[in-house]
């Protein structure tokens, strides 16, 4: 009995592997198949839901203008589970798909395993929230792009803001050890650096806070000792919240600036509107904020669809994915993997996205992205900072 | 100066919510030889429990008992709670494990932990809920020229209280000298004519109880509460018991309270990053020089 029960199983599960070994296959005919890699589960499962959402309605847009090269889009997701083990597993699942291109991954340390499996196998992957610097300037990747921006341009366009619009002499920098939140504290420090030999500015203090943590009082207690006139933390929204109430309640008034992952819903929740209200971020406009034609009709659809948008930018970067891929096939006229890399990085002058024209360098980075200061407003919504 | 007193209040703060938990973690240990992984989550569970009622009640609580009514409302529910979610813990997945062994015993204190940080998240979802700002005193003012809240110097009147209680109680009363007797052996405690499962219910009740008014204290102090925050928590406060000697009720608050204090002040003066490192260096070195912890007795330990 017990037998005949283990080889059903191992029958069944090989039949399971067999089914989705031999996936949707793309030929000359029929839908474009289209992978998107997002953290469907996991750690940032709301993250990855909501690029899922913007990525349907991209489709849903681009299949009603006609699609491309005659034929619809066709998505599919596969779940990297916001950890780089999985990222890799779902990366081989992307592979045997055969799909055209992938959309993926949201973050920095999860993308870096997929991003190496789709260069072995020459697929096109454009990531949509991964911001390290060093995915595309560690080394060559021809097959890897993405459509947001780069730690670097965060950290200087912090280091501009403070120094130049705020007057600030006096900065203190805080991050939370993770690749991500270190990573742009580090380049804010080196953005600073030519304020500082010009003697404009100093760093008064540069430590880091241990996530997942509650009490933060001591590092708050050691940055108020330094009399900061400027306080930038670039680490993430849960720790943001409590850094800034308990920040307050010592009696430390300085400005508060966010990492573009350090604000949000769950940071004014957290630090209390008394608190939250008048705190800025660094971040990439949100779409509401987009005034393109094609965000106008993105907003309208993705409000009809799920009753309303996106309250992070990342989500539009991903539908902005599909549109850099979608619109390489169009120009290079074929769904070949080579051919479209090449388009991308060379000849994609006039095609435009959600959130721009989608222009990328040789290193597979988007060109122009812009950044943005948001505020809490007296309402808790994030509003465009005006200084 | 100024600085450093600060740092202290900041580390005494912190301690104590170390040391209530720890409290728990040793008392269980002491009597039980088991170390309930599932403390911390009690925890967690008790800070639900409180803003739960706050909450629920849309303040009602608060509206006609006041702030500091409200807050003793949410920790009288959160202990009462608790307390029952012990001895519950202890009757489902403990007793019937008895039998089996220690090692089983860690294995289901480790699945009650497990479950309880799912079952919080499966009722009160993933992201992080606040105690509104409406129900959470915040009155602020200075002490010796130092910035502090009313709240900060109720949580650490009300823990040092509540440690001196447990201590008066388990060390100064008839009843404390039969929990001390089980701790001691428990069949010779039996043959004394103590009811050991009097003595057993009465620590699962309690440890638990008063790591769930930590919780709605910590929740209240902190605003934000996480599902997995017991995680967190439990790990420090077992590192407390650690130190100060498990098994011991005075060293689970000293523990506590060094633990605290070594962290804001290593974190103040030296690094943050480096900050649990240097903390877990200090407990290797406890270790190495006193294997039992700082106020542990020696024992002969049948392994």
């Amino acid at each position: 009995m017990r037998k005949a029960v283990s080889v059903l199983l191992v029958c069944m599960l090989a039949a399971v592997l067999f089914l989705s070994g031999c996936a949707k296959k793309t030929g000359t005919t029929g839908p474009i198949q289209i992978a998107l890699q997002a953290p469907i589960t996991g750690d940032y499962a709301y993250e990855g839901q909501m690029a899922k959402q913007s990525v349907e309605v991209a489709v849903e847009m681009i299949n009603k203008a006609g699609g491309v090269l005659g034929r619809q889009i066709e998505v599919t997701v596969v779940d990297d589970a916001s950890t780089p083990k999985d990222s890799a597993i779902a990366a081989q699942k992307a592979v045997s798909m055969k799909v055209v291109a992938v959309i993926g991954s949201y973050g920095s340390s999860v993308t870096e395993p997929a991003a190496d499996i789709y260069e072995k196998n020459k697929m096109v992957s454009v990531g949509y929230g991964c911001t390290a610097v060093r995915l595309t300037m560690d080394k060559q990747r021809n097959y890897f792009f993405r459509t947001c921006g780069r730690d670097d341009a965060q950290g200087l366009f912090f280091a501009k803001y403070a120094v130049e619009t705020m007057g600030a002499k006096r900065i203190g920098i805080m991050h939370d050890n993770s690749t991500f939140g270190k990573g742009v504290a580090e380049e804010a420090k080196k953005a600073l650096q030519p304020y500082i030999d010009a003697k404009k500015c100093e760093i008064v203090y540069y430590d880091a806070i241990t996530p997942g943590e509650k009490d933060f009082s001591a590092a708050v207690t050691k940055l108020g000792a330094t009399k900061p006139d400027v306080w930038y933390f670039t680490g993430y929204y849960p720790e943001a919240g409590l850094l800034i109430r308990q920040a307050r309640d010592a009696g430390l008034t300085c400005p508060f600036i966010g990492g573009n992952a350090a604000v949000n819903e769950d940071f004014v929740k957290i630090a209390g509107l008394d608190v939250a209200k008048g705190a800025l971020t660094t971040e990439e406009p949100l779409v509401i904020d987009v005034t393109t034609t094609l965000a106008g009709q993105f907003r309208d659809l993705y409000q009809q669809k799920f009753n309303t948008l996106p309250d992070s930018p990342w989500p539009v970067y991903a539908a902005d994915a599909l549109y850099a891929i979608v619109g390489a096939i169009g120009k290079a006229n074929s769904t070949d993997a080579d051919t479209i890399a090449t388009t991308l990085h060379t000849n994609m002058t006039g095609v435009e996205g959600i959130t721009g024209p989608l222009l990328f360098t040789a290193q597979g980075d988007r060109e122009d992205v812009h950044q943005v200061m948001y505020e809490v407003a007296a309402n808790g919504k994030l509003v465009l900072h005006k200084p | 100066m100024a600085t450093f007193f600060e740092q202290l209040i900041n580390g005494l703060t912190i301690g104590s919510f170390y040391a209530l938990v720890a409290l728990g973690y040793s008392m269980v240990y002491g009597v039980m030889k088991l170390i309930n992984f599932a403390h911390g989550d009690l925890f967690a569970l008790g800070s639900y429990l409180g803003y739960t009622l706050l909450i629920a009640s849309s303040s009602w609580v608060t509206v006609h008992f006041g702030l500091w009514g409200g807050m003793a409302i949410a920790m009288l529910f959160a202990f009462v709670g608790i307390g029952l979610a012990g001895v519950l813990m202890e009757r489902i997945a403990y007793r019937p494990v008895y039998p089996a062994g220690r090692l089983s015993l860690v294995v289901s204190a480790l699945g009650m932990s497990i479950f309880l940080q799912n079952g919080i998240m499966a009722i009160w979802g993933s992201r992080p809920q606040a105690y509104p700002a409406a129900v959470v005193p915040s009155t602020r003012f200075s002490l010796l020229g130092l910035p502090v809240t009313t709240l900060q110097v109720v949580i650490l009147l009300l823990s040092f209280t509540l440690m001196l209680v447990i201590w008066f109680i388990v060390e100064k009363t008839t009843f404390g000298a039969a929990i001390r007797a089980t701790a001691l052996d428990r069949s010779t405690a039996t043959l004394m004519g103590i009811d050991v499962r009097v003595v057993i219910f009465f620590i699962f009740a309690l440890g638990p109880a008063l790591g769930g008014i930590a919780g709605v204290m910590n929740g209240m102090y902190y605003r934000a509460i996480s599902f997995n925050m017991g995680w967190t928590y439990g790990l420090k406060a077992f590192t407390a018991t650690i130190l100060g000697g498990i098994g011991n009720i005075p060293g689970a608050m000293i523990g506590g309270l060094l633990l605290g204090l070594m962290e804001s002040l290593f974190a103040g003066y030296v690094s943050g990053a480096w900050k649990n490192v240097f903390v877990f260096v200090i407990l290797i070195a406890v270790l190495l020089w006193r294997p039992t912890g700082l106020l542990g007795e020696k024992t002969a330990e049948k392994v």
